[in-house]
Formats: structure tokens, C-alpha cells, sequence
């Protein structure tokens, strides 16, 4: 059964082995068995017991993306495992420290699992692989090169003998693991690119699946917590005198920053939230609002010390030369993640013991915020491995932890799990930056684009959330899809203008590319207009077959063969393309809509694709395809935060919607792996779907819709299924 | 700042060199690990210049692990008597992986009392850190740690 554990029963007594002293880099542990009874470990991957259960680590969080089934995946091919007898376990970030980091990286963020482990992943199964093999030859006396291992059983073929991966463990993990050890050819796998059902699918199906919001403790006490609704205000005065009497509250903490209710119940300590009397000093920020954002935004565009992201030819005299100028504003709002599952985290403080059950998406830095904030030590912290209701790139940053954690160090003794309110949630976001910008495009008398000037004026994720020093002032992420599009323009000129706000921004799944593909698709198809050609042409023109820009190129070329592009379509029934590149794959996206009288848009058509290189399950790519559509359509018709005197208006799914079932048009996935490289898939979809469909809408109404979300154009999205009203 | 305080344990902060100068690189998709690994000669030997070098008698204390890069707290401990024949007169902290190596520099004397410094610098990326200690006899002593910075940032790059 490839049932995944959660829990951290079982303890491995590891040591490093001389191989392994290399520092950073990735080393494999010789375990130092507490007993003989102790499974056999080839190496910190892989454990395979003697009934021939395999046990494959994973060492990411699982938040729905599917890695926990794919990493395994990989080195269960290169292992030759029989993919029927493997589990998979969760690595802890506790061991990683403990081991120098074995694991590596635990951060489920970026799309970034598969292409950044493979290679060490890959390496993983072979090693073992290679020592059960020797093992075997080794046991009959024959050379290893005579045995062949496949579905975890080791053959010589020449004497008919045959040992399972079970029989020959123990003798192979006592064999030196060899330093190299040669990778698959793609062509001989029989593993990877195949759809496999996901392992974390039954568990969740059945409920027995433990999120970060189902930890139990005994004695374990609840949290509900409210932070200044103007950002970074910190509390003036709390009176809690109302409710600190009431029946299960245990504490009311004024935490500076916020105030924590400590109850014997979660329902009772966030009703009794609401009763306590917060007197909040806002700062300097009180004022905010989306006009005052948008001025700021706006003054950025004439701001003329601006970061130069990318200058190809001279774009303003080309644009001063072009014998057509097209230009235009394009805008997209703050976004909150909304995650199924709100923040929440457990923590439980003894001593100086710290142990964590934190939806986090990043294990280690939970390990590392927890052990700061409570002032421990970090190998005296415990951080457990628990499913995440959704992270969407919310649960990166450990905001949460670190709330969490003071307050069971106010509760120090007890576990506390506190859990955060949808409200909370959607007020308390780290936001998907908002924002504008400008496209101004040059043209030439056969329609031909020869110069494009593209400015942003946003805030920086890099600059705020992480204070990151940037790169001659810019922010990757502020103009990703600008500063590295593919398209053949001789003239390209992309500057940004820092605007930073009081409203905290972060990583909302694809981050920059979950905004600028959009203004840029679109405007692409405003100057296909312009030029008086069709916007695949209009393209396909400016994408030559070179190898800068060969996959975007066959990307569009697949989808829009799958979407029949170019063929007739029903009277009222318009079509919008785009195609982009980022986390390292190549996708492409055609929508089919019609708008009717009532301003309600129906889908008739997606149909969206991705190159990723390797395609490592393509079962999860469909599943990760159709979510980021739903994900996207929610964005893209309704996903907007707004501000006003500071706070963000919205509050909980009456005020921010979320996609319903009746409205979810079908998807159609077209995979294109081309080989030879390894990209990522959690994310890119978000890309090409607002573009596609915004300009299918824009063609609909023979009008352009320059900003997000569609409620604000008075469209909305029509049923396709289930009754009508 | 240039100041000749007496205070504390604080040693004298002549350099800050915090302000990174990234600008040299290209603008590119941006990687949360920056720059060559470098090795630990080359960190060391541009101050030391062939002096005598030996590991002992610092102490380097930083967490493990680190959140994120941008302000990760440093100690250091330097075991010396701190007489005026007998003293550390400077601390380097040393990176690894920053575009500038010397991230920061200590100058201290006997008026410090006890050689221990403590501070906050921002790292790109894991890597090793090294505290280098100069004493007043011409040698040096030094610690050396990995710090591991992980990622919490969905970068399109990988």
C-alpha cells in the first residue's frame, strides 16, 4: 500500500559516514542500527523491509501539488522498485538538521521539488539499486554485470536465480555505497512518465489524512488571534476584563503585535475575541486606500530614476521613428492566497523544548523561526511533518509560527494550536502585489513590432518580504514574462519603479506570473489587432525557430493544433491565445467564449498545455492543470483586495469569492515533454489562462479589458452545469 | 560609525560592508543563492597573508539553520586576555558566498575588556561563515560554521 506515514514513530540512529563530510553538499548516512532488528536503510532515501516493502522518503510539504507521489517516483525508477510495495514517508526537517542536512532542500515553493531534487533523487534510487545488485552477485558469486535487478527483484539469468530487494537488504546495506553511480537513459524508464495515482489520495478520500488544522494533543489548548487591521499597528490598550472570566477561557495575551484569546476550545476563545475591548494604535497608515495606492502606482510611471530590467536596440527612438504607436495600462490587483485551510499551527513548549505541527511549507525555516521565537536551541526543536490544507505560497513565510510560538511560550507547559479565522486570513494576507503597467509598442509599416517599451510600478516582494538586495533595482519577479520574453523585437526596453505600500506583498502561486503574462498576452494581441493579423500568426512571426525560443514556438504550436485554432466556430463563439514560459516549463493556453446579453461569459473551451521537459506523472499534471484553472478563473473574475483607511475591505467568500462548481468549464491538458530538462508544473498554468481568456472575452466584446478582476467590467462567469435559474 | 566607545562587549564597528553591491550582476531571473562558493584559503588568505593560522581559541555562535538570509545574528568569542601586550586587535567575519567576502570588520583593543562581538549580517545563500581573529602578536585564530539559509520563496528560478 503506498500509504504516506505522518506520524514520527519510528527513530533511525544515523551517523555520518566519511563519505557524507563534504559539507553543504548532499551526503548519504551509514545507519548505525539501534538494534538488529532495525530495518535495513541503504541510504537516508530509501529503507526496504524484509517483507520487500519499499519505504521512500520524501522530504517536502504536501499541500496538494503531488510531489509527495512524484519525488518518490523518481527514485523508485532508478531503484528499479516495484511500485506496488513502496510507502512513502515524510522526512522531518528535525532529522535534516540532525544530519547535516541529508534532505536538502525542504521548501515546497517555486515549483521548484522535482527540478531541484531529481538529480540527487535520481541518485538516490541508483546507489541503492547498485548495492542490491552487488549484494546479489556477491551472495552467488557471479559478476554484478551478469544481474539485472527490475520490479524489486535481482535476476542472474545465465543460472535462473532470483532474490528480492526484502531478502538481499540487510547484506546490501552493509556494502560501501559507491560515490557514482550511471543514471537511466530516459528511453528505458518504465516509471516516470507514467500517470500514477497519487499516494496521499486515499488517506484523504477516506479522512483519515491529519492536516496541520487536526493536530490533537492531550491537554492541548486553542488559540484565536487578532493582529492590528491596519498593517504592522500594534496594540495600545486591551481590556479583556468581559471575558476573561468566562467559562474555558484560559488567557487573554497582549502580545504587542496582536492579541491571542487561550481557551479549552477554539469556538470559545474566537467569540470571546470579539469581546475583547482593542484600542490599536495604526501608525502613520490609517489612511490607506486602493485610490491612494493606485496614485502611488501612477506616480511611479513618471518617476525617472527607474531600474532597467532589460534594454535590447534603443526602444525610444525606435518608438519615435515607428510608423504606428500603440499603447496602453494594464492593472491587476492585491490578491489574498485564501487557502482551504487558514494558518494554524501547534506549538508545546517544555522547557527548553520546542515541538511544531505547522502547515508550513518550508519545514526547516518553521524549525528555525520556532527555536528564535522561543529562544531555544534549534536541535531542541521538533518540527512534525502535517498535510497542508492548501499553501498557494502563503504558507512560505512563517508569520504564523512565530505567532504560534509565542504564545506557548506565554502557555509554557501546554500545547496550544492556534488557528486563524477566514477573516484573519483574508485581512491579514501577504499579498499578490498589485500592479500597473505600461505598454508602448512601435510598429513598422507592415505590421512588423520593432520596438516595445514595458513599465512596471509595483511593489517588491524580494525588497519587503525578504529584504533582499536587488539586483540593479529590480525585482525579478516585479517583470517576470517581460524582462525575458521570447519574442524576436529588435527594440525592448523594461523598467520598473519601485512602489512599495503598507500593504504586505508575498508569494501567491506563480507570483509574477501570475499578472504580467496577462498585460503582456494581451497587449500582444491588441498589436496583432493593430497590424490587421492573426494573433497566432502575429506570434508564430516573431518566435523564430532558434534555441531561444523554439519551445515557446512548439508549445503554441501543440495547444493550438489541439484547440483546432483557425477552424470555424459557432456564430458568437470567439477565440484568445497565449503562451508563456516560467518555473522552467513552457505553456500556451486557447479559450472558446461567448458573452451573452447579460454580460455572462461562457466558457466554451480551455485548453491549456505545458512543455515541462520531463513529464514525471502526468496524472498530477492534468490534476495540477484543471486546479490552477479553477485557482485562475476565481482570480480572474472575482480575486481583487481593496483597501480602505488602511484595512482590506474583504473579509471572508461573501466579499471574496471563490470559483463554484456549476461554473467550472471543462479542461482540456495537452502534455508536450520535449526532453532534456526538468520544469516545473504547480505553478506556470496560472500564466497563460488570463491572457488566453481575457483576449477570447476582449474579441467577444470588440472590446479591450485592460484590468482584473472581470466583476469590475460587469462580467460574469455563466453557469455551464447543474440547474439554471 | 567611528566611535571609540568603551561600552560593553561591543567591540569598535569601523566597516559595515552590508550594503552589498549587486548591481555587478546581470539582471537575470534572480536566485536566492548568489555567487561561487569560495574556498576557505581564499576567504582568509587575502587578510591573513601567510601569517600563522590556527583554529582554536574562537568561538562562533549563529543558528544552524536561518529563515531567510536577511538578518541572521552572529557572536564571537575570542578567548585573549586583552592586555595591552596580549589582545585581539581585529575580528573579520568572513562569507563564503556574499559578493563581498568581508562582511564585516571588528576593531578592538585592551579597553574592550573581553574580545566578544555580536552582530547581524545578511547572507546570500547557505555557506560557511568564518570568524577571524588578528592578535596584537600578528597571528591569527579563527572559527568556522555553515549557516544553511533556506528558501521560503516561490522564484521562478531555480
Amino acid at each position: 500500500m503506498n500509504t504516506p506515514r505522518t506520524d514520527a514513530g519510528r527513530r533511525h540512529f544515523l551517523k555520518v559516514s566519511s563519505s557524507a563530510t563534504a559539507g553543504l553538499s548532499l551526503g548519504f548516512f551509514v545507519p548505525e542500527r539501534a538494534s538488529a532488528a532495525d530495518v535495513p536503510q541503504l541510504n537516508v532515501w530509501v529503507e526496504i523491509e524484509p517483507n520487500d516493502t519499499i519505504v521512500i522518503r520524501y522530504a517536502r510539504a504536501e499541500m496538494g501539488q503531488g510531489s509527495m507521489t512524484s519525488a518518490p517516483m523518481i527514485i523508485a525508477e532508478e531503484l528499479d522498485a516495484d511500485w506496488k510495495k513502496v510507502r512513502v514517508e515524510y522526512a522531518t526537517a528535525h532529522d535534516n538538521l540532525r544530519t547535516k542536512r541529508a534532505y536538502g532542500d525542504m521548501a515546497a515553493v517555486g515549483s521548484r521539488t522535482i527540478r531541484n531534487s531529481q538529480a540527487y533523487l535520481r541518485q538516490a534510487g541508483a546507489t541503492a539499486r547498485h548495492m542490491l545488485v552487488a549484494a546479489a552477485a556477491q551472495q552467488w558469486g557471479v559478476p554484478a554485470s551478469e544481474c539485472n535487478a527490475s520490479l524489486s527483484k535481482v535476476t542472474h539469468t545465465a543460472s535462473k536465480r532470483s532474490l528480492s530487494y526484502g531478502q538481499l537488504a540487510t547484506a546490501a546495506a552493509k556494502l560501501q555505497a559507491p560515490k557514482e553511480v550511471a543514471l537511466k537513459d530516459p528511453k528505458d524508464w518504465t516509471l516516470i512518465g507514467k500517470p500514477i495515482a497519487r499516494v496521499d489520495i486515499p488517506d484523504i478520500v477516506v479522512g483519515k489524512t491529519k492536516y496541520g488544522i487536526d493536530t490533537q494533543l492531550p491537554g492541548m489548548l486553542h488559540a484565536a488571534v487578532a493582529a492590528c487591521p491596519v498593517f504592522n499597528g500594534k496594540v495600545k490598550t486591551m481590556d479583556a476584563s468581559k471575558v476573561e472570566n468566562r467559562r474555558g477561557i484560559v488567557k487573554v495575551l497582549n502580545l504587542g503585535e496582536f492579541v491571542a484569546v487561550v481557551a479549552d476550545n477554539w469556538w470559545r476563545a474566537k467569540e470571546a475575541l470579539r469581546e475583547v475591548a482593542i484600542d490599536w494604535d495604526v501608525g502613520e497608515h490609517g489612511t490607506l486606500s486602493s485610490a491612494t495606492i493606485m496614485a502611488h502606482f501612477k506616480a511611479g510611471m513618471e518617476q525617472t530614476e527607474l531600474a532597467v530590467a532589460r534594454n535590447d536596440g534603443n526602444a525610444p527612438e525606435a518608438l519615435g521613428k515607428a510608423a504606428k504607436v500603440v499603447e496602453a495600462d494594464y492593472f491587476t490587483p492585491y490578491l489574498a492566497h485564501a487557502t482551504m485551510e487558514p494558518m494554524v499551527c501547534t506549538a508545546w513548549l517544555q522547557g527548553d523544548k520546542l515541538e511544531v505541527w505547522s502547515s508550513s511549507q518550508n519545514p526547516e525555516a518553521t524549525l528555525a523561526v520556532g527555536a528564535a521565537t522561543a529562544g531555544v536551541p534549534q536541535p531542541n526543536v521538533k518540527v512534525y511533518p502535517v498535510q497542508l490544507g492548501g499553501g498557494l505560497g502563503r504558507k512560505s513565510p512563517q508569520d504564523f509560527t512565530r505567532q504560534a510560538v509565542m504564545i506557548a511560550k506565554a502557555m509554557a507547559g501546554k500545547p496550544v494550536k492556534m488557528l486563524w479565522t477566514r477573516e484573519e486570513e483574508i485581512q491579514h494576507g501577504l499579498y499578490r502585489p498589485a500592479s500597473l503597467m505600461r505598454f508602448k509598442a512601435g510598429l513598422d509599416a507592415s505590421g512588423k513590432l520593432d520596438a516595445l517599451h514595458i513599465r512596471v510600478s509595483a511593489p517588491s516582494i524580494l525588497a519587503t518580504l525578504l529584504k533582499l538586495p536587488l539586483p540593479k533595482g529590480v525585482d525579478g519577479q516585479a517583470v517576470a514574462s517581460f524582462n525575458d520574453h521570447p519574442y524576436d523585437i529588435p527594440h525592448t526596453l523594461v523598467d520598473y519603479a519601485q512602489r512599495n505600500t503598507n500593504v504586505p506583498v508575498g508569494f501567491w502561486r506563480s507570483v509574477g506570473h501570475s499578472q504580467n503574462p496577462y498585460g503582456r498576452e494581451c497587449f500582444i494581441d491588441e498589436l496583432a489587432q493593430a497590424a490587421g493579423k492573426d494573433p497566432l500568426a502575429f506570434r508564430l512571426e516573431m518566435l523564430p525557430n532558434t534555441e531561444k525560443s523554439k519551445r515557446d514556438r512548439s508549445i503554441l504550436e501543440a495547444v493550438t493544433k489541439a484547440a483546432g485554432w483557425g477552424s470555424k466556430l459557432p456564430a458568437g463563439v470567439f477565440r484568445g491565445v497565449a503562451e508563456t514560459e516560467g518555473y522552467g516549463s513552457w505553456t500556451a493556453c486557447v479559450c472558446e467564449v461567448s458573452v451573452n446579453a447579460k454580460n455572462e461569459v461562457k466558457i466554451h473551451r480551455v485548453v491549456i498545455g505545458i512543455d515541462p521537459g520531463y513529464a514525471v506523472n502526468p496524472d498530477n499534471i492534468v490534476a495540477q492543470f484543471q486546479g490552477s484553472v479553477v485557482h485562475g478563473l476565481t482570480a480572474i473574475f472575482w480575486g481583487e483586495n481593496t483597501l480602505k483607511e488602511g484595512r482590506v475591505e474583504q473579509s471572508n467568500f461573501h466579499d471574496y469569492r471563490m470559483m463554484r462548481l456549476n461554473e467550472m468549464p471543462k479542461v482540456e491538458v495537452v502534455i508536450a515533454p520535449t526532453g532534456g530538462f526538468w520544469g516545473g508544473v504547480g505553478e506556470p498554468a496560472q500564466a497563460p489562462l488570463a491572457p488566453a481568456l481575457v483576449n477570447a472575452i476582449s474579441a467577444a466584446l470588440g472590446k479591450r479589458i485592460r484590468s482584473l478582476p472581470l466583476k469590475n467590467h460587469g462580467l460574469s462567469l455563466a453557469r455551464v452545469q447543474g440547474p439554471t435559474a | 560609525m567611528s566611535v571609540k566607545g568603551q561600552s560593553r562587549r561591543q567591540g569598535v564597528i569601523r566597516l559595515l560592508l552590508m550594503g552589498l553591491p549587486w548591481s555587478l550582476r546581470p539582471a537575470q531571473a534572480q536566485r536566492m543563492n548568489s555567487g561561487q562558493l569560495l574556498s576557505f584559503e581564499a576567504m582568509v588568505q587575502p587578510l591573513v597573508k601567510g601569517a600563522p593560522l590556527r583554529a582554536q581559541d574562537v568561538r562562533l555562535h549563529a543558528p544552524i539553520l536561518a529563515e531567510n538570509g536577511s538578518l541572521v545574528p552572529v557572536q564571537v568569542q575570542v578567548n585573549s586576555p586583552m592586555t595591552a601586550q596580549e589582545h585581539v586587535t581585529h575580528v573579520h567575519l568572513l562569507s563564503q558566498r556574499n559578493p563581498v567576502t568581508q562582511m564585516a570588520v571588528f576593531e578592538l583593543g585592551p579597553w574592550n575588556g573581553r574580545a566578544e562581538i555580536s552582530t547581524r549580517v545578511r547572507l546570500a545563500g547557505t555557506q560557511e561563515l568564518v570568524a577571524l581573529a588578528r592578535l596584537s602578536n600578528g597571528e591569527f585564530r579563527y572559527a568556522r560554521m555553515e549557516i544553511i539559509v533556506t528558501e521560503s520563496a516561490c522564484v521562478d528560478a531555480s
